[in-house]
């Protein structure tokens, strides 16, 4: 009975909070809080008591922790029997690198930044491969860019101990891809609305997005609609300094930000605090966007999934990363014209990378604490997953589901939405989403722009020629009428408003303790102050915040990170210059 | 000599008693004195995951760099203001579950005191990620109360609460509050539980009021209790945790949300400044001892005895 009673009341208590917080405008189903909790545990090398192999992933391109699951789960369980836990320091903290490598086994297979490789392969963490990988046809393939990885390594004699990720067969000067990493990308219905009109520059950006809101201030729902809906939680990732949406913003005007020097077009390094440099008019630009209400209010406390929400509910009104586009853009929307596309803005000079020939920066090794059987069931595996048939379930999913054959012996796509709508997959393919289901180490050996030999096409399945012809659509026919252009990177490369950052690979120097701990103060430095400089009212305040800041900053080492950095890339750079 | 010593049935006695406690001794000695073993970082130049065997040994270079860099020494003095401040209104408000606790006694009404209880400690339980998502939840721009306050028309633009430093300090102590204030008053309702009740009912008898026995017989007897809460408090008061600040701090209010252990961490994790976030800890840790040396005496000289 009294059980009974405290239960209820518990019940009771639980729900009031939930009424409580559910109540106000619904925003897009956005969830708060931030991404965090999770189970650091890990379970050991128990490999051989149940037959199925667990395998360690240690890996930092992912944003899942935990076993994998789903149809790729059901997949790989299949083919060589082996399970995957992956461990993510974008999940778990970035701390879990550090107590792990201090531990002396980051795990069996590892997704590693470049520092983090060179480091690792010093201190022994990392297996040697040398006299195994080039059994492995598909592996083999890539022989060429996995030596020029292993040979960059200082002081290595030949042995090879990475393999580099997203590497391409086409050529590290070339871009073979429609759209940049980072461009303006507008909706087109909205954008014809307003009858094309040309844009100048990031004002009259503003103008057209101002024109836009003014027009459809909320989503079909009624929920609030903004053009910026920005997040904080990535920012200083990567080894950056300042607030991410601002730092990929800078690849407009053609300047490349590392670490705390920007690249410019020409090829100087100008410092991150210069007020000339693209970080400062980037983030001039989002003042003035929040100035004129088209900034989210959110923006400041919200994390990635709220945005995520906010963009899948068609409540932003510009998008920036290619990648993005994917949680709106539909073959559906794109016939019916309300799909996201790259509208250009003439003073703007795109910086891209080319081609990542040699790889995308990560690397995919092995723990040197494995034992014979798994390290056999790795390598296979790792074969496995750059081979053709690899490369098409990453790249392109299940064959029935997410593409089949026609009767003219081309690829066709099908069920495009799977990935935004999270589709469910059919039992006999693993059942579960088929987000639930994607393959959690999120990175791949070979790129998916790399040309697919069984079809002669890449594998993205973007490209292939039946998806172009399904996606000409009346709104992409517009606008090649208009920009003159079959598709944007046509249109940047004919108005030459393309920088290409030849692909290289080279080991570059990792941080000390002292400039380490510079990083992180200025970083956070500039990120706080970045985001206070977004939301205030008037030009005065925006620069003496700025002031303050950069003082802060020079106080706390700035030129002593600076002298690094440009040290550090002009290596980098001396090898693309060679390269061009 | 073995059968001597098994012969003093005293002795014996004595080593089995010992035996007892030595699983806690284990505990103490594994979970607090082995940690410090992770002081020596602070003298070296340790980065991950290069073995400390391989690092630099730097002296007391990390401790130097605390003071010697202006910008660094100033941070670090606008955090221990944040920390001061902030375990200041703590202690300052320490009576607020003592007074809880009195008045949630003198409800009559068994099964609402019982409610009342409940729900009050409940906030104990979720985690504080949680309690930023329900925050986030009621204050964002379409949350509850802009929702309602646009209704009104309180306001006529949504009013970013979460990031605005304003009060941030009094507001920091309300969540902690709402949190934590029930648990807290479990001590004391034991506390009251344990007072004679006959002394009650005499006053009673006497023609004492109800606040009269709350004044006169009810906080003379849970007093001591509060003294040493009120002191244990006290000596961690450089110690206010940091997952609180830790999911509400943002850009906006981290210049005066920033507590010591928040710096420590914001120092470390992710970054590798390991050794210099150890030098502070270790500061840190000195001061917490004088503190709680000093409340020790304190307490001797004002009530005759300590509490250590």
């Amino acid at each position: 009975m009294k059980l009974k009673k405290i239960v209820s009341l518990l019940c009771v208590a639980a729900i009031s909070v939930g009424l409580l917080a559910g109540c106000g405008g619904s925003d897009g189903g956005a969830s708060g809080g931030t991404s965090g909790g999770t189970s650091g545990g890990t379970s050991g090398g128990d490999s051989a008591s149940s037959g199925t192999m667990t395998l360690e992933v240690f890996d930092v391109a992912a944003n899942y922790q935990g076993t994998q699951s789903g149809w790729f789960g059901k997949l790989i369980k299949d083919k060589f029997d082996i399970e995957l836990n992956i461990i993510a320091p974008q999940v778990a903290g970035d701390a879990v690198y550090q107590t792990r490598a201090s531990d002396g086994n980051l795990g069996d297979i590892l997704v590693l930044e470049a520092g983090q490789f060179k480091e690792c392969v010093e201190t022994g963490l990392i297996k040697d491969i040398s006299s195994d990988i080039w059994n492995y046809p598909n592996l083999k393939e890539f022989q060429k860019q996995i030596d020029m990885l292993n040979n960059s390594l200082e002081g290595n004699d030949g042995k090879t101990y990475g393999i580099p990720t997203e590497m391409m067969n086409t050529s590290p000067t070339s871009y073979s891809q429609d759209v940049i990493y980072s461009s303006p990308l507008l909706r087109w219905d909205l954008y014809s609305e307003l009858g094309c009109p040309d844009i100048k520059d990031l004002d009259g950006l503003l103008d057209v997005l101002e024109d836009m809101m003014e027009k459809h201030p909320t989503n079909a729902s009624g929920d609030a609609c903004y053009p910026f809906s920005l997040w904080a939680d990535w920012d200083g990732g990567d080894g950056m300094l300042g607030i991410a949406n601002v730092v990929q913003l800078t690849t407009w005007y053609g300047e490349k930000i590392k670490g705390s020097v920007i690249l410019t077009p020409d090829e100087k390094f100008i410092p991150l605090t210069d007020k000339n440099g693209s970080y400062y008019k980037i983030l001039k630009f989002l003042n003035t966007a929040y100035r004129r209400g088209l900034v989210d209010p959110d923006s400041a406390t919200q994390d990635w999934n709220s945005a995520c929400a906010k963009m899948s509910a068609g409540q932003v009104y510009l998008m920036w990363y290619s990648w993005q586009v994917g949680f709106w853009n539909s073959v559906d929307r794109l016939k019916d014209g309300s799909a996201f596309i790259f509208i250009p803005v003439e003073d703007q000079k795109y910086y891209t990378d080319a081609d990542s020939y040699y790889g995308s920066g990560r690397v995919f090794a092995i723990g040197s604490k494995v034992d014979d059987a798994k390290y056999k069931k790795i390598l296979e595996f790792l074969d496995w997953y750059a081979s053709p048939e690899g490369l098409m379930y990453q790249h392109d999913g299940i064959e029935g589901f997410n593409y089949e054959k026609g009767e003219d012996g081309r690829l066709y796509t099908k069920n495009t939405n799977a990935l935004m709508d999270n589709l469910p997959v059919p039992e006999e393919w693993g059942g579960k989403g088929y987000n639930d289901g994607m393959n959690a180490i999120n990175q791949w050996i070979v790129g998916a722009n790399s040309i697919n030999p069984q079809t002669g096409e890449t594998y993205s399945t973007s490209y292939w020629s039946t998806y172009k012809e399904e996606t000409m659509t009346d709104m992409k026919k517009e606008w090649a009428a208009k920009f003159g252009a079959a598709e944007p990177v046509d249109y940047m490369k004919a108005n030459n408003k393309l920088v290409i950052s030849p692909n290289v690979s080279v080991s570059l120097p990792t941080d000390t303790n002292d400039i380490a701990v510079i990083r992180n103060q200025c970083n956070q430095t500039i990120c706080d102050y970045s985001w206070q400089m977004i939301f205030v009212n008037d030009d005065a305040t925006f620069d003496a915040k700025w002031d303050e800041m950069t003082t802060t900053m020079n106080g706390l080492g700035m030129e002593e990170l600076m002298k690094f950095d440009i040290e550090k890339h002009t290596i980098e750079l001396n090898a693309k210059k060679a390269a061009k | 000599m073995k059968k001597k010593f098994f012969a003093d049935p005293k002795k014996v006695r004595g080593y089995k008693e010992f035996l007892y406690i030595l699983p806690l001794l284990i505990l103490v000695l594994v979970f607090s004195y082995y940690p410090l073993y992770g002081w020596v970082y602070a003298f070296f130049d340790y980065k991950p995951p290069f073995p400390l065997s391989w690092d630099r040994f730097v002296g007391l270079k990390w401790f130097r760099s605390m003071f010697e860099n202006e910008v660094r020494l100033k941070q670090i003095l606008t955090v221990l203001r944040n920390t001061f401040a902030m375990s200041g209104i703590s202690l300052f408000f320490s009576w607020f579950p003592m007074v809880f606790a009195i008045f949630l006694n003198e409800i009559k009404c068994k099964p609402f005191q019982k409610i009342v209880q409940t729900v009050t400690t409940l906030p104990n339980f979720i985690s504080w990620v949680l309690v930023y998502a329900i925050a986030f939840c009621i204050f964002n721009s379409t949350g509850v109360v802009n929702t309602v306050g646009m209704k009104l028309g309180l306001f006529d633009t949504p009013q970013m609460f979460l990031q605005s430093s304003e009060h941030i300090w009094f507001k920091m102590w309300l969540w902690l509050t709402w949190k934590n204030a029930g648990w807290a008053a479990i001590m004391y309702m034991a506390a009251i539980a344990g007072i004679d009740s006959e002394l009650i009912e005499a006053a009673k008898v006497d023609g004492a009021s109800r606040m009269k026995v709350i004044w006169h017989i009810t906080i003379p007897s849970i007093l001591p209790t509060y003294f040493v809460l009120v002191m244990l408090n006290l000596a961690n008061f450089l110690t206010n945790g940091m997952e609180q600040y830790f999911v509400f701090q943002n850009a906006f209010n981290k210049e005066a949300i920033q507590v010591l252990d928040l710096y420590v961490y914001n120092l470390a994790m992710g970054s590798g400044g390991y050794s210099l976030s150890t030098a502070i800890s270790i500061l840190k840790s000195v001061v917490s001892l004088v503190l709680l040396c000093a409340t020790n005496k304190f307490s001797k000289l004002i009530r005759g005895e300590g509490f250590i």
